[in-house]
């Protein structure tokens, strides 16, 4: 490995100490517009009537955006991946959260713009909100999206993530204590120091230049060629220098939208989000709901798991299916735990969308598989850090969704985290490895999940 | 190329007055005119559309920085950067240097903090309750001429006043306890402010548990009863939710800043 | 008015009251101080004045008359890097970089006003100053690294000449 371990150059590490880093934000293109939006100030409305007329008619106003001024007006972002559109780019006669964007302005200057945006004449028709992923499955909840309050295009239409291994009655039956617990980790603003800026240039050719913050070019230009139905040959992105993004640059939030108001005024156009939009309006890392009951014996081998995941999509889907299935597919952690009943939900509610951050579903899932372990060992009397080498993956153990571990390293990782906190692990924890089970580490129970690594 | 955040201001007549004299009269009444001490509460108003001026006052060369001692006596003028006050004894010393940070320390004034309207998010004026705690005075123009009144006569009026300097008689002894801010740009949430005169009257002071600092005179009459005087100085004020803190956690750690404060001032200095 | 910007005047057209900031970006094409939040909340505007660190976001531009600004750009060139600048490389102490101009300046007034390398006393005169990438770690060494007078060797870390930039990874 040459660069492992070794001192290498940040290749812009010279342009970000001497300033010459160029962000969206930093590029200088004559005659540019500054771009404002009229955002839902309800967390759920109808659009009753709306007139963007006065705005446009104002003096430095060069164009103003609306639904009806996109080409395809809902794109699914995953719908590679199976997932459905539902999302307008601008809303069209609803708003989902407080926030969402209806229409657009590019002026001469920010004060213009801000001031168009002011005096579109729209009235709405307020309706009940729905903020809490528990009530969505009440009869009586407000239904907020058009398939219900919650996703139903899994594989096979099914309306949840569901992964069934093992005899999960077989594990409760047997066991010696249940052990119960709740997560809920909130949502998490990604407050990148650099907020959403776009800058976009029509070209003559009538080709657009687009200047990104995008944590994805390839992928941001995909979503704006389909929303514009044009070729990606119509678009020139200029990026890869992103001011913070941790997973919530990717949403495309606004090059679409910039792109459409250059094409329509003919001229730069530009929009730079506050600090309070970037609060306010931007997406963010989802907040969750876990439930998880552990069928567990006296001394320490968990021997089911049942969990049920609600995962708090906000108004749209955006990423949030995929999101979910990474959270099954690790929701027994690093340790193997054989008959499983996990049921998960993509749950919509009137907050802002949420989308990707680092470790996107599964931080939700570690945290709460974790605390989980550290529950269990209270309860059941036994050492934190021996229940967790006792269930640690070895290799031939399989994961929640079949996969064969062929080298796994939990128990290498704690027996290093052990040692670093000065706890001196028995002989037979302290010698363990992560070798195929057998002995005393291959209970009955555990025979049925194991794999073969050569297959794998 | 001017854009939009700078064709805002625009329209605003600039004054910038070079003594304290030109600075009362451009104040006059205060009506339509707005003051600008260090800019760091006014300045993001008007960039976020919230203060639209027609006219705007610079007080920055109006000469009205600087602290002066005539014996006991302590005169801070109006746009003294709050940084002056960081060394002093408490509770003034303490209290300022628990606002923002150094940068903004630098170049905010004394004056515009303790002006300080209500912010859309949370009150401001962090020196409220430590200036009340000393029982300072404030000298300050406007509509009926200069006068100068006790700081709790000034608060409810400061709006409409060009504050020129503060001053107090320097104490005993102080005290400040105050909430850890999570981000130094928050503004206070809750602190209480303690000094001891020369004659032995203990004044305490909280600012964030209203709209702007506030006297705690029940908890002065039972600051010899630390069981009664935590519960006594809640009586003295309506805490309210804001963007800092929820109304019913300052009425859980009110008490406890209280007894704080008293036990820090018994100690030796 | 007048601004003296890294050593060079410029006649100001903008309005008094319009904050350094939007004066620097907007009217003079100065970009190295950044808009994280024009609130003064997050340090990455900040600029010197008159060697002092000053949140330009909060400054009315006439404030900053008769007083010489310094921004990034004026700390040092690819071609000839400053002490801070080098430490930043050296120490790895920038990531996304929009903090990067706020922290080398307000880590260059807490050197020239006297600071050691004593990590609470560089975490004090950063204090507002927000990072969302580092962890801060990496910019203490930093200018810990700076306030020593440390010399580095960046023929691992920096890459050449700017006129000869390469995209960087082992050879």
């Amino acid at each position: 490995m040459k660069v492992v371990g070794a001192r290498i150059p940040r290749y812009d590490g010279v342009a970000h100490v001497t300033g010459r880093t160029t962000y969206v934000d930093d590029v200088r293109i004559p005659g540019t517009l500054w771009v404002k939006a009229l955002r839902s100030p309800h967390h759920h409305a109808g659009i009753e009537k709306m007139d963007t007329r006065p705005a446009e008619d104002m003096a430095g106003v060069h164009a103003v955006i609306t639904h009806a001024d996109v080409p395809l007006l809902e794109y699914g972002h995953l719908s590679a991946l199976g997932i459905p559109a539902d999302e307008p780019l601008l809303a069209l006669d609803e708003v989902r959260y407080k926030g969402q964007p209806i229409a657009l302005v590019a002026a001469k200057d920010e004060e213009t713009a801000a001031e168009a945006v002011s005096k579109i004449a729209i009235e709405f028709e307020e309706r009940p909100a729905l903020t809490d992923v528990r009530q969505a499955f009440d009869t009586d909840a407000p239904k907020i999206h058009r398939e219900g309050n919650w996703y139903t295009h899994f594989e096979d239409e099914m309306d949840h993530r569901q992964i069934r291994k093992g005899d999960i009655d077989w594990a409760f039956e047997h066991a010696d204590t249940i052990v119960q617990g709740v997560y809920r980790p909130a949502a998490i603003e990604h407050a990148p120091l650099e907020t959403q800026t776009c800058q976009v240039v029509p070209e003559p050719s009538g080709r657009l230049t687009i200047y990104s913050c995008t944590q994805a070019l390839y992928f941001s230009m995909g979503v704006v060629a389909a929303h514009l139905q044009v070729p990606l040959n119509k678009l020139k992105f200029v990026g890869g220098t992103t001011g913070g993004g941790f997973g919530g640059k990717v949403d495309t939030a606004t090059e679409t939208m910039c792109a459409l108001l250059a094409q329509k005024s003919g001229r730069p156009v530009k929009w730079r989000w506050t600090r309070e939009e970037e609060f306010l309006c931007s997406s963010t890392r989802a907040p969750w709901h876990m439930e998880i009951a552990d069928a567990v014996t006296a001394d320490g081998w968990i021997l089911g798991r049942k969990m049920l995941t609600l995962h708090d999509a906000g108004a749209y889907s955006r990423f949030s299916p995929y999101g979910l299935t990474k959270h099954s597919f690790h929701h027994t952690g690093a340790y193997t735990i054989p008959n499983l009943e996990f049921d998960g939900y993509v749950v919509y509610t009137n907050r802002v969308p949420t989308t990707a951050m680092r470790g996107f579903g599964v931080t939700s899932v570690s945290f709460a598989a974790e605390t989980h372990m550290s529950r269990i060992a209270d309860v059941l009397g036994v050492d934190p850090i021996e229940i967790r080498l006792k269930n640690a993956n070895r290799i031939g153990d399989t994961s929640p969704n079949g996969i064969v571990y062929t080298d796994p390293s939990t128990v290498s990782t704690i027996q290093t985290i052990a040692e670093a906190i000065g706890n001196e692990l028995k002989a037979e924890y302290r010698t363990m490895t992560n070798e195929p089970r057998s002995g005393e580490w291959l209970p009955e129970h555990l025979v049925a999940q194991l794999g073969n690594p050569e297959e794998h | 190329m001017a854009t939009a955040s700078l064709a805002l201001t625009e329209a605003t007549d600039v004054l910038r007055p070079g003594s304290e004299d030109a600075a009362v009269e451009a104040f006059g009444d205060g009506t339509n005119v707005l003051v600008v001490g260090g800019g760091t509460i006014v300045v993001p108003e008007m960039t976020f559309r919230r203060v639209r001026p027609a006219r705007a006052l610079l007080l920055q060369d109006a000469g009205l920085a600087g602290i002066t001692r005539d014996g006991s006596r302590v005169t801070i003028g109006a746009t003294t950067a709050i940084e002056e006050l960081v060394g002093v004894p408490a509770p003034l010393g303490p209290c300022a240097a628990n606002i923002a940070d150094l940068e903004i320390r630098a170049a905010a004034t004394v004056g515009g903090n303790l002006c300080a309207g209500g912010g859309h998010e949370a009150p401001r004026g962090d020196l409220q309750g430590a200036f009340l705690a000393l029982g300072a005075t404030v000298r300050s123009a406007g509509e009926g001429g200069i006068r100068e009144e006790p700081l709790e006569d000034f608060l409810p009026r400061r709006r409409e006043r060009l504050a020129l300097d503060v001053s107090y008689e320097e104490p005993a002894a102080g005290a400040f306890a105050g909430l850890d801010r999570p981000h130094t740009h928050d503004y206070t949430a809750l602190a209480v402010s303690a000094a001891r005169a020369a004659d032995g009257t203990v004044r305490l002071a909280a600012t964030g548990a209203g709209s702007h600092g506030i006297r705690l005179p029940s908890a002065e009459a039972a600051a010899d009863d630390p069981e009664a005087v935590g519960e006594a100085a809640l009586q003295d004020v309506t805490p309210h939710d804001d963007a800092l803190a929820s109304a019913w956690y300052r009425t859980k750690v009110l008490p406890v800043l209280v007894r704080r404060a008293l036990t820090e001032l018994e100690e030796p200095a | 008015m007048n601004l003296t910007v890294n050593g060079v005047t410029h006649e100001v057209e903008s309005s008094l009251l319009t904050p350094l900031l939007d004066v620097l970006r907007e009217e003079l094409g100065i970009t190295g101080p950044k808009a994280g939040c024009h609130q003064g909340g997050c340090g990455a505007c900040t600029v010197l004045v008159d060697g002092e660190p000053r949140r330009s976001c909060l400054l009315p531009v006439a404030y900053a008359d008769g007083g010489e600004i310094t921004t990034v750009e004026g700390l040092g060139s690819p071609e000839d890097l400053s002490p801070i600048q080098e430490a930043f490389i050296h120490h790895y102490a920038a990531q996304c970089g929009f903090c990067t101009s706020g922290m080398m300046l307000a880590g260059q007034g807490y050197i020239a006003r006297g600071g050691t390398d004593n990590a609470a006393a560089i975490q004090e005169a950063l204090g507002g100053h927000v990072c969302r990438c580092t962890g801060y770690a990496k910019i203490v060494e930093a200018v810990a690294a700076a306030a020593r007078g440390d010399s580095f060797d960046l023929t691992e870390t920096a890459v050449g000449k700017y006129t000869k930039m390469t995209t960087g990874g082992a050879e």
